[in-house]
């Protein structure tokens, strides 16, 4: 018996990666995504989870670049 | 989330060309277009372009023969391709603040310090405002002919003098002193000359009857006065503890009445000379003679602040600068390297005789013997609080009561306002002339430097310099090294938010990438290296793995010096590791590679300052001239761990030498992947001891290391995460140059702790 799950597939780079492995280990167990770490650049999650992945990603990326003030 | 983001992520980045910070020229008509250097694509608001409209600028016929365009609100820019760019730069130089350097498009601001200084020079209003308009494409808006008359209508009105040791404020306007002596601040600093008399409610008559003698009527004082360059003035006397209140009140934001400070040191005939020439072979190349020619415009000597890149000769123009006034001379460095260089400087170029120069450092207390003379010490030593020995008490004491003709600043930029007012207050000088490189101060304090010391009288423009051969053209790259997957995972944890610097620091492939760099520099160019670390745990840890010698805060200054002659002479030592010891003034010549592995959080001079260590020209000079053998004779990479807080301080570092009109090459695959197993490191299980050695380490070890010197504001508060290193708790990191450990006193202020705290048991003891 094949047994499906929906998801969606993430490809990024090692430090990416590790940073939504860290995401996801700071969720409640309950809200955890990731259904399955395929290796260090690619993984399965929650079909949901994209939108509130990138806008933290997001945020965390702001955090590390600097904007000359005007 | 798809690849693409990664490189989305990175792609702001690949921006930070040598593109004019701000403007860009988008056709003849004067219509400049205000795009956003940092179109950051995250943010859409941002991309929208803020555009001005300048079609009301009138174009003149010839425009394209005149260099700058001069817009209403002060902003000047200037195109380094005009024929006139030379003439026009050190117009510009003279009266406006540079913003931004690049290679073909300048851009100025002109600011009521700008003008102050530009007044200070010997430049009139109606001068500015004849040449500018020449240069101008455009015919000048009314607002900047306004703002120019505005904010130079009152300089040069009010003088500062120092006659035997006593501040006198000087004008040939008495109307001009009454307006002075209405303010508060300014008649409290006063100190009338008849004590008996002295009842407040006679200032300002009594302000007209300080006319010196020898006036017949008013107006016609003034004409001599305008005849004769103010031979006679009017003039009272202000209490010397008050004057840097009484400059600052008279600055352009209080009472607009700048005080031009200037020594007329061929008629001082009160102070002894002092017997010393520049010797002949010490010639001074254009632009220090041209900052020399700002000092001494009109055969006196101005206060203010000389701008040359480290590394151009700054030396040598405050040893010139000495040389010219021939008087008793004080000259501050920020530590005993330094006053060793400085010594060294002005004997070699020179004729001082060595028994008139001496150095007063906490390990070398010179005597100076002699009506006049040179004395290098310490801002430490200087504004020192507490108590003293006998034998530099003394010392201390001469330099209290002597009447320096010159104060000589090294650095000035790093010497908090603070210290800078102690030394004021306790040296009297006729002249102060201080030297940096770099006139930025991320706690923005940089204007108090307009009344303290005086204003900027010259800054060079270092793209200029390295055209023409006098300091390095260096390369500079930022290298990008990937956090690896085990480093980057702790360095997400919440617990280990106080060890992320000594994570991304620590992150083997950047370990690989200074590996491989020096090793590539030593072996196939014979380069000198320098390799810079703020952390101690990285200095250390590197230092050790690729057994290099390593010079940090609490080595003693004899070491330091050995490991110093070793570097410059042996051919076996090429490579030492610095922590922030080295930022300053430590004259290394040899050196062409730095490496910077860590950094003090986003300050933009600390970057400027270790660029500096390497911009002393080498090689000979033809082959630096542009279109010489090699393009570029020295390299300075920042070794960056992407996805970190290190990305965003190393763009903010970088800010101001992008300004200066260098840009920033990206390398990303530092170490070569064939270098593999070459390189320490390689092995997982070596990166994993590398790691737990990192997360173990004592807190005191990853921290930033604190110097006694410390106090750039606003850049610490961020970075400052952890408590400093323990020699800097015990005394001896920084404090090496001071006279007394700190041990003694810090035992007796622990007696007195806050009752509150006190444990129960004991606060009914001494309640």
């Amino acid at each position: 018996m094949v047994n499906a799950i929906k998801g969606l597939f993430i490809s990024c780079d090692v430090p990416m990666a590790q940073f939504i492995v860290n995401l996801n280990a700071s969720m409640p167990p309950s809200e955890r995504f990731i259904v399955h770490m395929l290796d260090p650049t690619n993984m399965f999650v929650q079909p949901h989870v994209a939108h509130m992945i990138r806008s933290k990603i997001g945020e965390f990326r702001d955090q590390n670049s600097y904007e000359k003030p005007q | 989330m798809a690849g693409g983001d990664g490189d989305r992520h990175r792609a702001p980045k690949r921006h930070k060309s040598s593109t004019p910070s701000k403007a860009a020229l988008v056709d003849e008509s004067a219509e400049f277009d205000y795009a956003d250097d940092f179109d950051d694509d995250a943010h859409d608001a941002d991309t929208e372009v803020k555009k001005r409209d300048f079609t009301k600028l009138e174009l003149k016929v010839d425009h394209a023969s005149r260099p700058l365009w001069a817009c209403a609100d002060g902003r000047i820019f200037l195109e380094t391709f005009s024929p006139l760019y030379k003439q026009a730069y050190d117009f510009l130089i003279a009266i406006a603040e540079p913003v931004c350097r690049p290679e073909s498009m300048h851009e100025y601001n002109l600011t009521p310090h700008s003008l102050y200084a530009a007044v200070s020079v010997g430049l009139e209003t109606s001068t500015i405002i004849s040449v500018l308009s020449k240069l101008s494409k455009t015919k000048l808006p009314r607002e900047i002919i306004d703002f120019i008359h505005g904010s130079t209508a009152n300089y040069g009105k009010v003088k500062l003098v120092l006659k035997k040791n006593r501040y006198f404020v000087e004008s040939p306007f008495p109307e001009v002193l009454s307006t002075l002596l209405r303010d508060e601040v300014i008649s409290r600093a006063r100190i009338s000359p008849e004590d008996s008399l002295g009842a407040p409610s006679f200032t300002v008559s009594k302000t007209s009857g300080q006319i010196a003698s020898g006036h017949e009527d008013l107006l016609n004082g003034m004409e001599i006065a305008a005849a004769t360059e103010d031979k006679e003035t009017h003039s009272f006397e202000i209490d010397p503890s008050q004057v840097e209140n009484v400059k600052q009140r008279c600055l352009p934001n209080a009472l607009n009445y700048p005080m031009l400070e200037e020594y007329d040191f061929r008629n001082d005939t009160v102070n002894p000379d002092l017997d010393m020439e520049l010797k002949p072979q010490a010639r001074p190349r254009p632009y220090q003679e041209k900052s020399l020619s700002k000092m001494f415009g009109n055969g006196r000597a101005r206060s203010g602040i000389i701008v040359l890149p480290c590394g151009a000769g700054k030396s040598l123009v405050g040893v010139s600068a000495a040389c010219r006034i021939k008087k008793s001379c004080l000259c501050l460095a920020t530590n005993a390297v330094s006053v060793d260089q400085w010594a060294f400087q002005f004997k070699l170029w020179s004729t001082i005789k060595d028994e008139n120069i001496s150095r007063f450092t906490s390990d070398n207390k010179e005597k100076f013997t002699g009506m006049a003379g040179v004395v290098v010490t310490t801002y430490n030593m200087v504004a020192f609080g507490g108590k003293r020995s006998e034998d530099s008490e003394k010392i201390i004491e001469e330099i209290r009561n002597r009447e320096w003709g010159l104060l000589l600043m090294d650095e000035v930029h790093v010497v908090p306002a603070h210290m800078f007012r102690k030394v004021i207050s306790i040296t009297k000088s006729h002249c102060k002339l201080g030297l940096t490189a770099t006139l930025v101060r991320e706690d923005e304090r940089i204007t108090d430097l307009n009344f303290l010391i005086g204003p900027k009288l010259y800054e060079a423009n270092w793209l200029d310099l390295v055209k023409g051969g006098f300091i390095a053209n260096v390369q500079c790259a930022e290298v990008w090294c990937p956090m690896t997957k085990e480093f980057f995972a702790e360095y997400l944890k919440k617990e280990n938010s106080k060890k992320k610097q000594v994570l991304y620091v620590m992150n083997p492939n950047k370990f690989r990438a200074c590996e491989f760099l020096i090793r590539f520099h030593e072996q196939q160019r014979g380069d000198k290296i320098i390799v810079f670390a703020d952390n101690l745990f990285a200095l250390t840890t590197y230092a050790m793995k690729l057994r290099k010698p390593m010079i940090f805060g609490a080595t003693s200054h004899a070491e330091r010096t050995r490991i110093l002659y070793q570097f410059k002479n042996s051919p076996e030592v090429n490579t030492i590791f610095l922590s922030k010891v080295g930022d300053n003034s430590i004259d290394i010549p040899e050196a062409n590679v730095i490496i910077q592995i860590s950094s003090h959080a986003g300050s933009r001079r600390q970057e400027a300052q270790r660029l500096g260590r390497i911009l002393r020209a080498k090689g000979k000079h033809q082959d630096r001239m542009a279109g010489g053998k090699e393009e570029y004779n020295a390299f300075f990479y920042s070794l960056v761990s992407t996805d970190t807080q290190e990305m965003y301080y190393s763009t903010k570092r970088q800010q101001f030498l992008i300004d200066q009109g260098y840009s920033f090459k990206v390398i990303t695959s530092l170490p070569p992947a064939e270098e593999g197993p070459n390189l320490s490191y390689y092995t997982l299980d070596e990166q994993l001891e590398l790691l737990s050695m990192a997360l173990n380490a004592g807190d005191d070890m990853i921290g930033v290391e604190r110097l006694e010197e410390d106090s750039d504001g606003k850049a610490l508060i961020r970075a400052r995460r952890s408590a400093g290193s323990m020699s800097a708790f015990s005394g001896a990191g920084g404090m090496v140059y001071m006279e007394y450990s700190t041990g003694k006193g810090k035992g007796v202020q622990k007696k007195h702790k806050d009752p509150s705290k006190r444990h129960h048991l004991f606060k009914k003891r001494y309640a």
